[in-house]
C-alpha cells in the first residue's frame, strides 16, 4: 500500500519549492527522467480495471529510468495528469542520463483506493501498490502476452526522499509526450508552464494511518506555495505562491540586494 | 554455477513410481553423496483468461512460472514458444494475480532432497501436480558450483553424467535419465551461467514429460 497526495505549481515556482523541499528534507534532491510507456489488455484477454490515479515516479538509485505502465486513456478531461489506471505498471532503471543501457526495470501494479468513511476522513488517498524488478524483456512478454501500447509520457524533474515518521518521497516534474512512438528525444510539454508535484509514501494495512498523518503534516510546510489533495481532486495553483517564492528565493541568498 | 536438468524417462511399457525414485536416491549415497536437506521447486502453466475461446490461438500456450530454491526471492517466467524467458522479484506472481488475465491451469512441484558430492550438488526429487499429489514424475539437478561458464563446465559435467549413469546401470531400473540441452542463445542467454537458464531448462523437459505421459496413456 501507498499514500498519496498531489498538486500543481507553475513552473516559474519550482526553483523555490527546491530550496523549501531542500530545507525541509535535509537531503540533496534525486534527478528524474521518467519514460513511461501505457500497455493495455487486448480486446479479447480479460482484466478488472482498476480505478486509481497517476503513477508516481519512486525513489531509485540511478537518476535515470523509464517507466512502462499499463494506463487506460486519461480519466479526467480537466486535467491531464490524472488517469484512469489500469492495474499495472512496468519500469526501467538507466545506468545513466547519456548511455540508457537499462540495468533492470519494475513492474508495478497500482491497485484501486481505499473507500469508505475511513477514507473520506483521512485527506491523503491510500491504494494498494505492489513493485517487481525485472528483466529488459518485460516489455516483449507482456505484448506476447496480449498487451497493448495504449499511450506513453516522459517525466522530468527531481525528487526528494527522506524519512519523516514514514519513508517520504516528494517528486515535482513536468508531464510531455511524445509525437513520434518512443521518440522520448522529441517531448513536448502536456501542460506548458505547470509541473506536476506528487508525494507519496509506503503504507501498509496496520500503519495508513500514521503514514497518512504524516504525509498530511508534511504537505502543510507546502502551502503557501501549493495545495496538495487526493489525485483526481485538483485544487489548481495557490494565489499566495507567487510571493511565497520571492521571498524563498530572498532567503535562499539568490536575491542581490 | 553450472546446472544440468535432467528427467526421468521410463522404458517402453513401465511408468515412473516411488520405488525408482527410492533408488536413485539410494544410488547418489551410494557414490558418497551426502543428504544436505530438502529441496522443492514450483513450476506453473497458466492459461488466458479470454472474453471468446474462438480466438485462443492469439495466445502463447506455454506460459510457465517456475519458482527455483537457489534464489527463492526471484520468479521466472517462460515463453518456450517464443523463446523468451524473464526473471522478476517473486512479488510478480501477486502482480498476475491482480492482473486476471491470467490464471494458473496446472501447478507442480519438484520436491526432494540435495546432495552434496564434492564440487558438484545433486537434487533429486519427484514431479507432483499440487491438486492430486500423484506422481508425475522424477527429476534431478546437477550443479557443478566452480566454474558458471556453460562451456568450461560442460566437459566436467559430461564426465560426471557419464560416471552417474554408470553407477545407476547397476540397479537395472526400467529407465533412465535424459538431459536435452536447449539452445540457450535462442533465448537470448549467454554462455554465463544463471538460474535463467535452469528455467528454460525446466521448461523443455516439461515438454518431454508431458510427450511422455501423453505417449504411455495412448
Amino acid at each position: 500500500m501507498e499514500c498519496v497526495v498531489q498538486g500543481i505549481i507553475e513552473t516559474q515556482h519550482v526553483e523555490a519549492l527546491e530550496i523549501l523541499l531542500l530545507g525541509l528534507c535535509g537531503v540533496h534532491r534525486v534527478r528524474l527522467r521518467v519514460h513511461e510507456l501505457c500497455l493495455k489488455s487486448g480486446p479479447n484477454l480479460a482484466g478488472k480495471t482498476v480505478i486509481s490515479a497517476a503513477l508516481v515516479p519512486k525513489h531509485q538509485r540511478s537518476d535515470f529510468y523509464v517507466i512502462l505502465s499499463s494506463l487506460s486513456p486519461l480519466g479526467n478531461k480537466n486535467s491531464p495528469f490524472f488517469f484512469l489506471c489500469t492495474h499495472i505498471a512496468l519500469f526501467a532503471f538507466y545506468h545513466s542520463y547519456r548511455n540508457c543501457i537499462p540495468l533492470y526495470r519494475t513492474v508495478r501494479h497500482v491497485g484501486g483506493s481505499m473507500r469508505g468513511a475511513g477514507a473520506d476522513q483521512i485527506s491523503v488517498l491510500v491504494r494498494t501498490m505492489v513493485e517487481s524488478k525485472v528483466s529488459k524483456n518485460v516489455l516483449r512478454l507482456f505484448y506476447l502476452l496480449g498487451y497493448k501500447l495504449d499511450h506513453e509520457l516522459l517525466r522530468v524533474g527531481f525528487a526528494f526522499h527522506f524519512q519523516r515518521s514514514a519513508q517520504i518521497t516528494v517528486t515535482v516534474s513536468s508531464v510531455n509526450k511524445m509525437l513520434k512512438l518512443h521518440a522520448t528525444d522529441e517531448a513536448v510539454p502536456v501542460t506548458p508552464g505547470i509541473q506536476l508535484v506528487e508525494v507519496t509514501a509506503p503504507a501498509s494495512a496496520e500503519n495508513y494511518n500514521e503514514v497518512a498523518a504524516a504525509v498530511s503534516s508534511f504537505c502543510e510546510y507546502l502551502a503557501p506555495l501549493l495545495h496538495l489533495s487526493k489525485p483526481g481532486v485538483s485544487t489548481g495553483v495557490v494565489p499566495t505562491a507567487a510571493a511565497a517564492a520571492a521571498s524563498l528565493m530572498s532567503y535562499g541568498g539568490t536575491t542581490i540586494m | 554455477m553450472y546446472i544440468r536438468v535432467l528427467h526421468w524417462q521410463p522404458n517402453a511399457g513401465h511408468t515412473v513410481s516411488s520405488q525408482i525414485l527410492a533408488e536413485v536416491s539410494q544410488c547418489v549415497e551410494s557414490i558418497n553423496g551426502v543428504k544436505e536437506g530438502k529441496w522443492k521447486a514450483t513450476l506453473s502453466f497458466y492459461r488466458p483468461v479470454l472474453k471468446e475461446q474462438a480466438n485462443a490461438a492469439e495466445f502463447p500456450r506455454d506460459f510457465l512460472g517456475i519458482s527455483l530454491p537457489e534464489q527463492p526471492s526471484k520468479y521466472y517466467f517462460v515463453l518456450r514458444g517464443q523463446r523468451l524467458v524473464l526473471e522478476a522479484d517473486s512479488t510478480i506472481q501477486t502482480i498476475m494475480e491482480k492482473l486476471q488475465s491470467y490464471k494458473t491451469r496446472v501447478a507442480l512441484n519438484f520436491e526432494g532432497f540435495q546432495y552434496q558430492l564434492g564440487d558438484f550438488q545433486l537434487r533429486v526429487g519427484k514431479v507432483v501436480s499440487i491438486q492430486s499429489e500423484s506422481l508425475r514424475g522424477i527429476v534431478m539437478e546437477m550443479e557443478y558450483r566452480p566454474i558458471s561458464s556453460w562451456e568450461k563446465s560442460h566437459k566436467i559435467m559430461g564426465e560426471f553424467f557419464d560416471i552417474w549413469q554408470e553407477a545407476l546401470s547397476k540397479r537395472s531400473l526400467p529407465g533412465h535419465f535424459v538431459h536435452m540441452e536447449p539452445n540457450f542463445g535462442e533465448f537470448g542467454l549467454s554462455g554465463q551461467y544463471t538460474l535463467q537458464h535452469t528455467a528454460v531448462q525446466y521448461a523443455t523437459i516439461m515438454l518431454q514429460m508431458i510427450a511422455t505421459a501423453q505417449s504411455v496413456r495412448n
